[in-house]
């Protein structure tokens, strides 16, 4: 058993490290107030190839791993939950392509994905449906060489930056739910406001309307009926983003917990000297720590997936855990603070709003809990 | 033109932590000095606009092979490392005669660059001993660097100002951290650091012995204790004077 980062591995988190306490945190109270990312945020976050780190060179990729994709998400959440989002949401669309796409697909799609030029969405929910395929109503229509598209997507990440989209809908003819590449922002292709949501602002959530959108035959993302596989990979890869991004939101707190014990001081010492300020440090580490090493260990897994729903049990458990366990550490954390936990001025009060995304967006902590219980229970 | 970095593998500082007034040094990862990594900045800077190679050069023990990664990461084409244990507690002029002896085996090497000190003793003087064994003038406390031929025009930082020199290459310059911000390496560049051409020598194939006992003894790296006067101050006029009286302002 190893349990210490390589030389590599090390330096791969000190880059995020540095380019999000350099880069990002400057701007994270701008970004959680205009809840847009600036474009040389992007742009920076592209020179040092953070769009495809566990993608392969050939598809533009870094050849980096999901492992050294946590290290990066960890830091990058760690100072603004929007930009984790934007970034978890690509990295899913892409990782679908990565395992269901053709070579075409591939070269066509992955490329400027992994290069930063696009921002990859993955859209399955409808505003009728949650987690259950069966309910989907967008369909695909066959019309010789393309496949006509029309339905609402709901809650679709970067709907409005141009690339791929990874789109799901019932194939008309035999009515089997089938995953599409659609270019987003091509004919017919409209999307709405972005949602007002509590948190992770600049992680952009809209819906998005197909009518009669075109998309080639050769588009279709693995086969007709292929479907659930496409989507149950693409979410349990999904969940790889969206734990970590809870795990850096867990950092947070626990840093912004420890420095302002450190710093507040009653009746002339710091409040970090009390006993009850040191429980709460203490469960804030062990918050961090626990939920660290399952994020790191999900990485790991999914660089070698043998078998897709053993990996999405893992996976749902992870975040299962990180997505509850973010919200009580950023709690704890905000009683450490007191008051001055709930204003604007202190960085905790936006890492609390972001933390509530955590349990809710990417599959919610329940049916996380439902998936893992049947891995158990089906044996 | 060979460009030679010299960087020096220390313990990360922000990792060291503190236990009876002594810093722990158990389990604390190497990297390289903070100023070191401006120096490379700069190498990779010229080599960029005007060709040639990086090479970075160190001395230490066997963990430099993989401390090493970070310069190769940041932009260097390849190194040199002279490693053997007895040099990671070798004195500055032990390191500076190493370096030298290597700098004499690689293909001319043109302009050797050096952070102004160490990250963790900062004794300042290895840039200046090497020029001196090689007999190669130097510039120290360099805050900016322009490169005509072989000419090399550098700004240096003094207390009082700023002076301009030039001086003809081969040269040793010794940089300040304010020359730059060193550029952050992306996922490839870390992860085809260790792929980079690496030359790994012993003091013996330099023709050198290095003694093995530390010739410098660190008995204490405590900040000199101060002691607080503790005065009360009930306006800003008081501190004013109490600053003038103390001869802190207005000499």
């Amino acid at each position: 058993m190893e349990f210490n980062l390589s030389k590599e591995q090390s330096l791969i988190q000190q880059m995020a490290r540095e380019f999000a306490e350099k880069s990002i945190a400057p701007v994270a109270k701008q970004i959680d107030e205009e809840s847009k990312i600036p474009e040389e945020i992007l742009a920076g976050m592209a020179e040092l190839e953070l769009f495809g780190i566990p993608f392969s060179e050939e598809y533009g990729g870094a050849d980096g791993g999901y492992d050294g994709y946590v290290l990066v998400m960890e830091q990058i959440a760690k100072v603004s939950g929007g930009i984790a989002m934007t970034m978890a949401a690509h990295t899913l669309g892409l990782g679908a392509i990565s395992a269901f796409g053709t070579e075409e697909q591939k070269k066509k799609y992955m490329v400027p994905g992994c290069k930063g030029k696009h921002i990859v969405s993955f859209a399955f929910t409808e505003p009728g449906t949650g987690s259950d395929p069966k309910q989907l109503s967008s369909t695909a229509k066959r019309d010789g060489d393309y496949y006509i598209l029309n339905g609402t997507k709901r809650f679709i990440s970067n709907a409005n930056f141009p690339g791929a989209m990874v789109v799901f809908a019932k194939e008309t003819e035999t009515g089997e739910v089938t995953a599409f590449i659609l270019d987003k922002l091509s004919p017919g292709y409209s999307i709405s406001e972005p949602w007002e949501k509590i948190g992770m602002h600049g992680g952009q959530l809209l819906d998005v309307y197909m009518k009669d959108v075109k998309v080639p035959v050769e588009n279709l993302l693995g086969k007709i009926g292929q479907g659930f596989p496409v989507l149950l990979l693409g979410i349990a890869l999904g969940k790889i983003g969206t734990s970590t991004a809870a795990l850096g939101g867990t950092l947070a707190a626990f840093e912004e917990a420890v420095k302002y014990a450190r710093e507040k001081t009653h009746r002339g010492q710091p409040i970090a000297k009390f006993q009850a300020i040191q429980l709460k440090i203490a469960d804030l580490a062990i918050k961090y720590e626990t939920a660290r090493w399952l994020c790191y260990r999900l990485g790991c897994l999914a660089n070698n997936i043998k078998d897709p729903a053993a990996f999405a049990a893992e996976a749902a458990l992870v975040k299962a855990y990180c997505g509850d366990n973010v919200v009580d550490a950023a709690r704890i954390a905000v009683d450490v603070h007191g008051s001055y936990g709930l204003m604007r001025d202190y960085t905790i009060e936006r890492v609390y709003r972001d933390a509530i995304i955590g349990p809710e967006i990417e599959g919610v902590a329940d049916m996380q809990k439902m998936i893992v219980a049947g891995s158990i229970l089906k044996k | 033109m060979n460009i030679v970095v010299a960087m020096k593998q220390i313990p990360d500082l922000q990792q060291i932590r503190i236990r009876n007034r002594k810093p722990v040094f158990d389990d604390v990862p190497m990297t390289l000095g903070a100023i070191d990594k401006n120096a490379l900045e700069v190498g990779v800077s010229i080599k960029e606009s005007q060709g040639g190679k990086v090479t970075v050069l160190s001395a230490g023990n066997e963990d430099l092979e993989d401390t090493i990664k970070e310069a190769l990461a940041a932009g260097a084409d390849e190194a040199l490392l002279v490693i053997d244990d007895a040099l990671a507690v070798a004195g500055s002029d032990v390191i500076a005669m190493v370096l030298a002896a290597a700098v004499k085996k690689m293909e001319a090497a043109e302009l050797i660059i050096f952070g102004e000190g160490s990250g963790d003793n900062y004794s300042g003087q290895v840039g200046s001993r090497v020029a001196a064994i090689l007999d190669w003038p130097q510039v120290g406390y360099a805050s900016s660097l322009e490169l005509n031929g072989n000419m090399l025009r550098a700004a240096r930082s003094l207390e009082d100002g700023e002076e301009i020199v030039e001086v003809t290459l081969p040269a040793v310059v010794t940089v300040i951290s304010g020359i730059n911000e060193p550029r952050i390496p992306s996922v490839t560049q870390i992860l085809k650091a260790g792929k980079k051409p690496k030359e790994v020598l012993e003091p013996e194939d330099l023709g050198l012995q290095i003694p093995a006992e530390a010739q410098v003894l660190s008995l204490s790296n405590l900040a000199p204790e101060s002691e607080r006067k503790q005065v009360v101050l009930k306006s800003v006029d008081e501190l004013v004077q109490a600053l003038k009286n103390e001869n802190v302002i207005g000499r």
